[in-house]
């Protein structure tokens, strides 16, 4: 009795013993240590004339010049600006696809045909973009594609060089996006929704809900916490860009740049002759401290207006 | 980085291994080796002796084991020079990324190039070799033209060993015989590419349904390989590229060429014509993968082996029958000799005794055939004639350990056995002579230090494979899309590389 | 008829009703999901139907659902490299297995404390958990330490213990399963029973998150599967390569090969080296065990969890 007491009293305190809560904790905080954090003395390369001889240490400091050359080019703020609006379309459009299908699914429950769906969805995420864009090219290329043999042919219309204008790609990528990624996304918001208690549907329904009255006003507010922690994570990211999509996939192809050209392709295609170890972290740094920026003030954001779902 | 490494090394391949590995009795410049070594027998016991990790790249599969051929190899270094050798044979996926970090480990002794000498020395990977080539490797010092030498060298020091193989690439049409005879095209007459328009026209009109010319690679229409004695001073045609051209030694813009112009004109009217793929610009398919399907008539690329082989050797990745003509003439410039060397690692313990080692993969053709063919019996049959043939009922990728196609990347190209049935005696005369004798540009060993204009150079490689693809392979308007490249590289600070050029060559020159 | 009834019998009409509207919602979902499927599969069959295309054909027609000419040259050639498919196979398996059981069990024990909302340190933990996900120190310095520290260089551990461990996208999906869908009164009142943490993680929380647990094994699992980087770094002896290394090696000499460098070299050999179609099969032989697994998998997130049983 006098126990059970005690253990109230610890419950009630404003917070709980912080030794066992670290010690479970431990194995987790220990590898992050030797994985991610012993290594970040990576970052002193951004600022260093790189040595092979001399090692990290030793390499002679060289101040912000490494960081010159992502300021070299005019195209500077189109790579940004296409960086940008693409993960914004994503975050938008992504978000909007994954819970589509993850509350479709659920609705079919444990059948064979969720089963299948699921599956199908999830296959494209498994494919390397190096496939990915020979694929794409099947369907795109000028001679053979299937778009312009088949599609446009049957259309009665002339036929495009995909490769070479610039105003369809905003729209394809997002497409090839969208087809390797809402499939497996659908599967976070799937397990969130599995996670909701049916009591709570059960007393909607009892209600006089709706299906879709419920997936308003049941589904989606409970889904909530887990879309502002996703575009959370997103958003400390928003400076980089998924390279296979951006580079594989376009084929690399010069007059696409306007509209296919991130951050991270210029990066590559800009070392690929200097192959320089302080420009790339450089480049890296760069796009971390941005995403870092934006990630604080915008869970700064969340704290104030919904404390329990911001990010820390 | 991959694809870099990728396409540098196909760039490179082209120049090697096109006639498997040399003749038999090691061609005219082995220098007699085994009577010159000098029998260096370890004086310390057994077991200790200078233990040294040689990387290099192999396009067969990676052996799961190479300590057999390692422990071959050793009887011959323990007694010569005092070295145990392992082999750290790497797939050409892994290599570029392998190496720089266990060159920062200090894990390998040797490794080679593989067209980026220049980052190499400039990141400091390279061991300064100046003072031990006389101790350490004087015999192959011997096999070097002084010039040669030069090309991976820098501020006069010696930081490298170019592979020795055929330096010399000519410019060459490969097109299909089959056509060119149904159409009694004269494929004599074709001087140069400009000559080619009639012959595309001949054939195009024949076989409507046919694409005449299909592009090396994506982006390459072989355009870049036409303009006769360029010196790219250290760069290729798709980096920053201030080139000579002749003797003239003003660095000039390789895109401000008037034959640049008149080549990219004359490529745009073909596309124009359909005389070219259409899409060679973006196209995944290498050029002996399109012949294959019968749709084209002909590529250009550069090889550096006798026309008739060169043919005969191409025809059966082709799937067909081919002929070459020659559309220039070779060109010796820095990167032909450089774009291959044996660098020994700056963090390398036992510098002299790697030194050694790739002194003998230079001059001892047992130590460089056992490393690219293994164990004989095992991994492969000597003939009588000289030539190496996998044992009964194998091949290249069955047999426990072989290393042939690296035959071109790897010492000493003309002391190395050939696989049976490819290279002849003539050939191999042919091409040792084309290296010698081949006319080469004035500022044949200079090389460019870019660390001055790093951050330019991104800019520009940018602008550069923004634009060149389309305007080699016709796709883009020429007129106003040269005018339009050679703006944006102004703007990303293309003048810049250009005067930095132009001042060190002139130092260099001064210091002739 | 509803009007009369209504009264009387309001839940019974308004279950019926909603039965009905289920019915409905499936139907719909089951025709949307469909169509989705079939967009998703299209162009994975045409990747498949490549990989059993004549290579010839292919470069001549370029890629069609219904090819000229069938041919299974790029399968032939896989089988030809025999017993190493297999061997890699196997080394991919053993290392997706022994990686997602650690994996999961650190990263769901370091998201435990992070969920608590009366854990004195959870925001500093978060914090100290996303910095990882945007800063890191490059290759150069993780290479350094994982080989001169623990030594795992050439070693089945080499693709395991980097990288992939613990990341930090996991973690905050499991810390937000838990906050959100674990109820605070049943960490409590277990409490006041007297468990100590370490039990209520394992007997309470650890069984109650399937759903989440499905999610983070399936995308760790898929994770260690598609790795090639790992072995890149670390793994120089082909003993160690899994399937996806083996594959991008062999694509990369058969690239070698068709560029004609190599001809005299391989002879005949090269003639009808299928390089189209083999880089297709290698797609469909590193997706195979994934398709044939994962329906096995699925049932996990639709289930979900009856929380409300267990809570009283």
């Amino acid at each position: 009795m006098s126990e059970n007491k005690s253990n109230i009293k610890k419950v009630k305190n404003k917070y709980a013993k912080s030794g066992p809560l670290l010690l479970i904790a431990a194995p987790g905080i220990l590898y992050l240590i030797i994985n991610n954090y012993i290594p970040m003395f990576g970052i002193f390369l951004a600022f260093k004339n790189f040595s092979y001889k001399k090692g990290i240490w030793k390499s002679p400091w060289n101040g912000f010049q490494n960081f010159k050359f992502l300021f070299q080019t005019k195209d500077a703020i189109i790579m940004t600006r296409n960086t940008i609006l693409y993960n914004l379309a994503f975050i938008v459009i992504g978000t909007v696809f994954a819970i589509t299908i993850a509350i479709f699914l659920n609705a079919l429950g444990d059948s064979i045909r969720t089963k299948f769906f699921q599956s199908a969805l999830l296959l494209p995420n498994l494919m390397s973009w190096v496939i990915i864009a020979y694929m794409v090219y099947a369907f795109l290329n000028s001679d053979s594609g299937f778009i312009n043999n088949t599609i446009m042919k049957a259309l009665g219309k002339e036929d495009i060089a995909w490769y070479m204008e610039r105003g369809y790609w905003p729209f394809i990528l997002t497409i090839v996006y969208l087809w390797k990624n809402a499939g497996y996304m659908s599967i976070i918001y799937l397990a969130a929704i599995a996670g909701i208690d049916k009591s709570v549907y059960e007393a909607a329904s009892l209600d006089g809900a709706t299906k879709l009255q419920q997936i308003f006003r049941v589904t989606l507010p409970l889904l909530k916490p887990t879309v502002i922690i996703m575009t959370l994570m997103a958003v400390g990211r928003i400076f980089f860009s998924d390279f296979g999509l951006f580079y594989q996939v376009p084929m690399n192809s010069g007059a696409l740049y306007a509209t296919t050209q991130t951050i991270d392709t210029y990066v590559y295609r800009g070392l690929m002759e200097l192959n320089d170890v302080g420009m790339s972290a450089a480049a890296g740094l760069f796009q971390s401290l941005l995403g870092f920026i934006i990630v604080v003030s915008a869970n700064a954001f969340v704290r104030k207006v919904d404390n329990d779902n911001a990010l820390f | 980085m991959f694809k870099k490494a990728i396409s540098t090394i196909l760039a490179a391949a082209m120049t090697f291994s096109l006639v498997a590995c040399g003749s038999s009795d090691g061609g005219a410049q082995s220098a007699g080796s085994d009577n010159d070594t000098k029998t260096e027998a370890a004086a310390t016991a057994d077991g200790d002796y200078d233990q040294i990790t040689y990387a290099f790249v192999t396009f067969n599969t990676v052996p799961d084991d190479t300590s057999d051929v390692e422990e071959a190899l050793n009887e011959i270094t323990r007694e010569k020079i005092g070295v145990e050798v392992h082999l750290m044979p790497l797939s050409i996926a892994d290599y570029t990324q392998q190496v720089s970090l266990a060159v920062q480990n200090g894990e390998i002794d040797i490794f080679h190039t593989l067209g980026d000498l220049g980052n190499s020395i400039a990141s400091d990977m390279c061991y300064d070799i100046t003072d031990m080539m006389d101790t350490d490797a004087k015999e192959t010092k011997e096999l070097f033209e002084e010039e040669w030498l030069k090309t991976t060298m820098q501020d006069g020091r010696l930081y490298a060993i170019p592979t020795l193989k055929p330096f010399a690439l000519q410019p060459m049409l490969l097109y299909r015989k089959d056509i060119a005879e149904e159409l009694g095209l004269n494929m004599d007459t074709v001087k140069t590419a400009k000559d080619l328009t009639d012959i595309f026209a001949q054939v195009k009109e024949a076989h409507p349904e046919m694409t005449p010319l299909a592009p090396v690679s994506q982006g390459d229409s072989g355009l870049t390989r036409w303009i006769p004695n360029i010196d790219w001073l250290g760069d290729s045609f798709a980096s920053p590229t201030g080139v000579l051209q002749g003797e003239d030694m003003t660095v000039t813009s390789y895109y401000d060429l008037t034959d640049f112009e008149d080549y990219a004109n004359l490529v745009r009217d073909w596309y124009s014509n359909d005389y070219i793929m259409k899409d060679a610009a973006t196209t995944t398919s290498a050029a002996a993968e399109l012949m294959s399907s019968g749709n084209y008539f002909a590529y250009s690329a550069s090889y550096s082996y006798p026309l008739e082989d060169t043919a005969a050797s191409l025809s059966a990745p082709s799937g067909y029958e081919l002929g070459a003509i020659a559309l220039g003439d070779a060109y010796l410039d820095t990167s032909s000799i450089n774009a291959v060397a044996q660098v020994i690692a700056s963090t390398s313990e036992n510098p002299d005794a790697a030194l050694k080692f790739l002194n003998l993969t230079y001059t001892d053709a047992d130590v460089i055939n056992t490393m690219l063919y293994g164990i004989e019996g095992r991994d492969y049959t000597k003939n009588e004639d000289g030539t190496v043939s996998y044992p009964e009922g194998q091949d290249a990728a069955t047999v426990p350990y072989t290393a042939q196609l690296s035959c071109g990347v790897l010492g000493n190209f003309f002391i190395q056995w050939p696989l049976e049935g490819s290279g002849s005696e003539e050939s191999l005369k042919w091409e040792d002579e084309q290296n010698h004798n081949a006319p080469s540009s004035p500022a044949m060993g200079f090389t460019f230090d870019a660390s001055g204009v790093q951050t330019q150079y991104t800019a520009v490689s940018n602008v550069i494979q923004q634009y060149l693809p389309g305007i080699a392979c016709g796709s883009v308007e020429t007129e106003s899309a040269l005018a339009e490249f050679r703006q944006a590289l102004k703007d990303a600070g293309y003048d810049d590389i250009l005067a930095e050029k132009q001042k060190q060559l002139d130092a260099w020159v001064a210091a002739q | 008829m509803e009007n009369t009834l209504k009264m009387g019998t309001a839940n019974i009409v308004s279950a019926v009703h909603v039965s009905s509207d289920a019915k409905k919602f499936k139907a719909i979902s089951t025709i949307v999901l469909g169509i989705l499927a079939i967009l998703a599969l299209l162009p994975i069959i045409l990747i498949v139907v490549a990989s059993f295309t004549d290579e010839t054909t292919l470069l001549r027609n370029g890629y069609a659902f219904i090819p000229e000419k069938w041919s299974t040259d790029a399968y032939v050639y896989m089988l030809q490299q025999g017993s190493t498919i297999f061997r890699a196979y196997g080394i991919s398996v053993l290392v997706t297995i022994v990686g997602t059981l650690i994996s999961v069990l650190i990263t769901t024990m370091i998201a435990y404390p992070m969920s608590r909302k009366n854990f004195k340190y959870r925001n500093v933990l978060a914090f100290f958990v996303f910095f990882t996900m945007l800063f890191n120190g490059g290759v150069v310095p993780s290479y350094m330490m994982w080989t001169q520290i623990f030594d795992i260089k050439n070693s089945i551990w080499a693709l395991i213990l980097p990288n992939y461990l613990c990341g930090a996208f996991n973690i905050f999906l499991v810390r937000n399963y838990y906050a959100n869908s674990i109820p605070d009164a049943l960490i409590e009142s277990a409490q006041i029973d007297g468990a100590s943490e370490l039990t209520i993680f394992f007997k309470i929380i650890f069984p109650l998150a399937v759903p989440t647990v499905a999610t983070i094994s399936l995308f760790t699992a898929l994770t260690y599967w598609n790795d090639w980087v790992n072995a890149l770094y670390y793994i120089q002896k082909p003993q160690y390569y899994g399937i996806q290394n083996l594959l991008i090696r062999i694509m990369n000499n058969i690239q070698y090969l068709k560029s004609g460098a190599a001809s005299v070299a391989v002879g005949t050999g090269a003639i009808s080296l299928p390089s189209n179609a083999v880089r297709m099969s290698m797609a469909v032989i590193g997706i195979l065990p994934i398709v044939v697994i994962y329906p096995f998998v699925q049932k996990y997130f639709v289930k979900g969890v009856v929380v409300g049983a267990v809570k009283g």
